[in-house]
């Protein structure tokens, strides 16, 4: 027992010291009604917020909103990152130059990647709308973050590209960690590419999928940079996903207790999801035994 | 063996490097502490220009007891910034303020009234009387945000479309949308109207509101922004995009940058604005293609607009209440207001003596929107109008415009969240 | 003999024309990103879109390295990305091991709760961060971003290096166990060695986050002390000036460290390792 708290025990002084105290203050929070400049006011409310909860009818779109977006942008992140990894893992010259390029999407920050979208998607003087109705398929512009059936969709295309980069790099490592002979054995056994893609590497990619798409879920469950500066949630409800609906409820209603527990909301949610994915991940063997 | 050196190599290689960096960064020791420090937060249009930095210089030469240090907020994320640290007691002494978030602080105790400085400054009484009224709560009561930089909303328009189509720059609501409808023209990507339905655009849609006769609070404070006449304002203003389609189709979530973009694009005739934009504008589209009227009325006898105010605060936690006001104070004296809003970021002055000047009283948009002063409406200091303006407004106005909930509803709302 | 130069072309065609597509779709808002960085301001707004400035012009990089403290965020992004990545890549890698390959009771619950850590937004997370940062002393300091970008860079590391460590066959650490080696050589040689493309990943992970972290770098800093990209950046969105030519210039030059920072870890760690790496 001596090696692994050694090995861990730095993790965990970080963990248990920087955050333990704030994710702590969050429960503690749910069941209190905080007055923020005078927090002698502050008074301990039990379930109420909770209660709320039920009477809330901006969750249930919340959760929607967030279902979609979590699984959409993962979906198609994934997609297009493993392709990405496939092509990035041939050999051609300047190689190292593409990977590198390959990066700029997730490089670039989000409050520019945010701007530019938002501009290349604008109803008005769009690049998108430009190239659309020049290639024939529009008829006329769209103002695709104005339509509640397209302000989702528009803004998890932005995310995706923003995140490809990610699983490229992340499935490429895994590409690179699978020994060549096992392609050369597959080659001379004569098996085609798609068969070789199937049964070999998607098998040894198995482990790095599952981890990258569950540590990309929690990422993107919570990340609302993008949707903030481009839709602000709208319009209406039409992208308001629930850490934006409570970081709205904490910093701009200033009800810092409701606002925590609409995030412990989905807490719980994730968790579950988390717990019944790991059982999943266990039954394929091997990455935490 | 070879391939950790590899990893180790780069891993001590990363270690030094961050030590250096941090070495090299290390704060210089402090002078020795002889004048009171204040600080002071504030956001910037454009943190390029140096006026602000030589405005803080100027300060601290002329005041050897006090030393002011100032941080740059952006200002989407000012209120939250300030909130957080507020709430951690390690707030500025002074800052930059919004009239939206006035009510929502007073009741919060975070801001210091400031009757008694303000008694005794001289330049009170160079402040637009009416002005005052933005930085309090009621008439009779305490000062709490020092007026600086304000604006009103008017009405830019194409002047060269307007030739063109024969028509006459609009004084009533009726002119305006019958001029509205002629420019509009979906075939060619060009509407009448600019509406913002997007982050922001609650001031200009309260500009349209007050010059139609609604009000938001009654002379008591009572909240009737939901109203029948209010109601009634409002189902014009939604119908301009539903019925009438004088707005683009992305007018529900276009924020000031969509706004503006397709106004100097020409894709809009019109655009209700400010002060704020009008450099960017006569740029853009020459100043004589461009038109500045008062926000059209529906009863042109009685003409109404809305002010919003950029005021200066000191924070009820500051230990440095004194200093800190002789600091806003002196931002609100002659030559520094005039330094300000003879700037590119610059905004409508307060003092009576600086917007008489001839930079302010002859150019054309300074003086319609100083016209608009005398009848100008600003945002009632109820605590809820901060989140109105951050959010209530915004996701109910686009709830109307797309049709899911009536005007009715849509102020019923409003008023919820007004009284919060 | 006319087969060869066509089945050459074929394979030519089989991965230069996925390569375009998939590059052009990730390149493209990029690569409009800088054509907008090169628009004088008068050909910003213009009904018709414009593919190509008429009058190019790079005043924007200019005025951004001139007349901003742009240089002066980059050099505190870098400082904070580069310690982040230090401190959460020694902490990460001893406890994927510790995951990986030492048995011991309450893994699965730990690694679980590592997670747990990051299901908070944390954008509600930072009023108490900010306490935390305030008794320790550290705000408006460089230490106070990379405390705080470690808490989310580790557990993630983690739990990645966990799966790369554990993708290696445990054979091979038994034979070197038998070869005499100790725990810490196996790790050195044989553990290290063998997931270096994971460890290249994990590091570019912590680093682009780190870089691009926008809500602590805003709330924990106060100046030029410590203010990064992000946060510098966003301040060039005024209320009713957008410096676009600012923006979009400081866009493009932001990514570039990024890509630069990449050619190189991938050239040291990826390229050719694993191969000969297990064979011997």
């Amino acid at each position: 027992m001596a090696l692994p708290l050694f090995l861990l025990s730095p993790a965990l002084a970080l963990l248990v010291g920087i955050v333990a105290y704030p994710i702590g203050r969050a429960v503690w929070l749910s069941f209190h009604r905080l007055e923020i400049l005078q927090p002698d006011l502050t008074r301990f409310v039990g379930l109420e917020h909770y209660q709320a909860l039920l009477q809330d009818p901006v969750i249930r779109i919340a959760l929607q909103n967030s279902v979609v977006w979590v699984v959409g942008v993962v979906v198609f992140q994934f997609l297009g990152g493993l392709v990405g990894a496939i092509i990035l893992n041939r050999r051609f010259p300047g190689r190292a130059v593409v990977r590198g390029l390959a990066l700029i999407p997730w490089a670039t920050p989000s409050v520019l990647v945010a701007l530019m979208w938002t501009w290349m998607l604008d109803g008005n003087y769009g690049l998108l709308n430009d190239l659309l109705v020049k290639a024939g398929i529009l008829s006329r512009f769209q103002p695709w973050l104005a339509q509640p059936w397209s302000a989702l969709p528009a803004v998890i295309l932005a995310d995706v590209w923003q995140g490809i980069p990610f699983f490229a790099v992340m499935l490429l490592a895994a590409l690179q960690a699978i020994p060549e002979d096992l392609f050369e054995a597959a080659k001379i056994d004569g098996a085609s590419a798609w068969r070789v893609f199937c049964h070999v590497t998607l098998p040894l990619l198995l482990p790095t999928i599952l981890i990258t798409t569950m540590l990309r879920m929690i990422w993107t469950a919570n990340y609302m940079d993008l949707i903030m500066i481009m839709t602000g949630g709208g319009p209406g409800y039409s992208s308001l996903t629930v850490p934006l609906h409570a970081y709205y409820t904490a910093y701009k209603r200033l009800d810092f207790g409701y606002g925590a527990t609409i995030a412990i909301v989905q807490v719980v949610i994730l968790a579950a999801a988390i717990v019944l994915y790991l059982r999943q991940l266990r039954a394929n063997e091997g990455m935490v035994q | 063996m070879l391939r950790f050196c590899r990893i180790g190599r780069l891993g001590a290689c990363l270690g030094v490097l961050a030590v250096l960096l941090i070495a090299g960064s290390a704060p210089e020791p402090l002078h020795a502490q002889a004048p009171t420090l204040v600080r002071y937060w504030l956001w910037l249009d454009d943190p390029t220009e140096p006026m602000f930095d030589q405005l803080v210089k100027e300060f601290n030469a002329t005041h050897p007891t006090i030393k002011v240090e100032y941080q740059l907020v952006p200002l989407s994320e000012y209120h939250d910034k300030l909130v957080t640290a507020l709430a951690a007691g390690a707030g500025p002494d002074a800052g930059r303020f919004k009239d939206w978030w006035l009510g929502e602080f007073v009741k919060l105790n975070g801001l210091e009234p400031m009757a008694n400085s303000v008694a005794k400054w001289p330049g009170r009484g160079d402040v637009i009387e009416n002005l005052w009224n933005t930085g309090k709560i009621t008439a009779a009561g305490p000062v709490y945000m020092l007026p600086h930089q304000f604006i009103t909303f008017y009405l830019y328009y194409r002047r060269d479309w307007f030739a063109q189509a024969g028509l006459k720059p609009p004084a009533t609501f009726e002119d305006f949308l019958a001029a509205a409808r002629k420019l509009t023209d979906p075939a060619k990507n060009q509407y009448g109207f600019g509406l913002r339905g997007g982050a922001g655009g609650q001031d200009q849609w309260l500009a349209f509101m007050v010059a139609g006769g609604a009000r938001m609070v009654d002379t008591q404070g009572k909240v009737i922004i939901n109203s029948p006449e209010a109601v009634k304002v409002n189902q014009w203003y939604i119908e301009l995009f539903r019925a009438h389609k004088v707005a683009p189709p992305s007018a529900p979530t276009d924020a000031y940058a969509q706004v503006l973009g397709a106004f100097q694009s020409g894709n809009t005739a019109m655009m209700a604005h400010h002060v704020g934009s009008s450099v960017l504008v006569t740029q853009k589209l020459g100043a004589a293609n461009v038109g500045v009227l008062p926000i059209p009325a529906a009863d042109p006898a009685k003409p109404a607009t809305m002010a919003t105010m950029s005021g200066n605060v000191v924070f009820a936690a500051s230990k440095q209440k004194e200093a800190a006001f002789t600091f806003i104070s002196w931002l609100s004296e002659n030559a520094p207001m005039d330094k300000w809003s003879g700037s590119r970021q610059g905004q409508l002055p307060v003092l009576k003596s600086v917007s008489r000047l001839p930079r302010y009283s002859e150019n054309v948009f300074f003086k319609v929107s100083l016209d608009g002063a005398n009848y100008a409406i600003a945002w009632p200091p109820l605590p809820g109008v901060g989140y109105v303006s951050a959010q209530a407004w915004q996701a109910n106005m686009q709830r109307a415009l797309l049709g899911q909930i009536g005007s009715k509803d849509m102020l019923d709302e409003i008023a919820k969240a007004l009284q919060r | 003999m006319t087969r060869r130069p066509v089945r050459r072309a074929w394979a030519a065609l089989k991965l230069w024309v996925p390569l375009g597509a998939w590059l052009t779709f990730v390149l493209a808002p990029y690569a409009w990103m800088f054509i907008t960085s090169i628009k004088p301001p008068n050909e910003l707004y213009t009904k018709a879109v414009r593919y190509w400035p008429g009058q190019p012009t790079f005043e924007g990089y200019r005025l951004l390295l001139e007349t901003t403290p742009f240089l002066t965020y980059m050099r505190n992004s870098g400082i904070v990305a580069v310690s982040t990545c230090a401190v959460a890549l020694v902490v990460a890698t001893a406890a994927a091991y510790c995951f990986s390959r030492i048995p011991f009771r309450g893994k699965g619950v730990m690694l679980f709760g590592f997670l747990v850590t990051q299901l908070f937004p944390s954008v509600l997370l930072v009023l108490p961060l900010f306490l935390i940062m305030r008794s320790l002393g550290i705000l408006n300091t460089p230490p106070a971003l990379i405390l705080a970008h470690s808490t989310f860079a580790v557990p993630f590391s983690t739990w990645m290096l966990t799966g790369f460590f554990n993708a290696i066959p445990r054979e091979l650490d038994e034979a070197a166990t038998i070869d005499g080696c100790t725990r810490l050589q196996t790790f050195r040689y044989v553990l290290l060695p063998l997931s270096a493309p994971g460890v290249a990943a994990a590091l570019t992970y912590i680093f682009i986050y780190s870089w691009n972290e926008f809500i602590y770098a805003l709330t924990f800093t106060a100046d030029l002390r410590a203010r990064t990209l992000p946060v510098g950046l966003q301040t060039f969105m005024g209320e009713f000036i957008i410096r676009w030519d600012l923006l979009t210039a400081g866009g493009v030059i932001t990514a570039l460290p990024i890509v630069f920072f990449f050619m190189l870890v991938q050239r040291q760690l990826i390229a050719g390792l694993t191969a000969g790496a297990v064979k011997g």
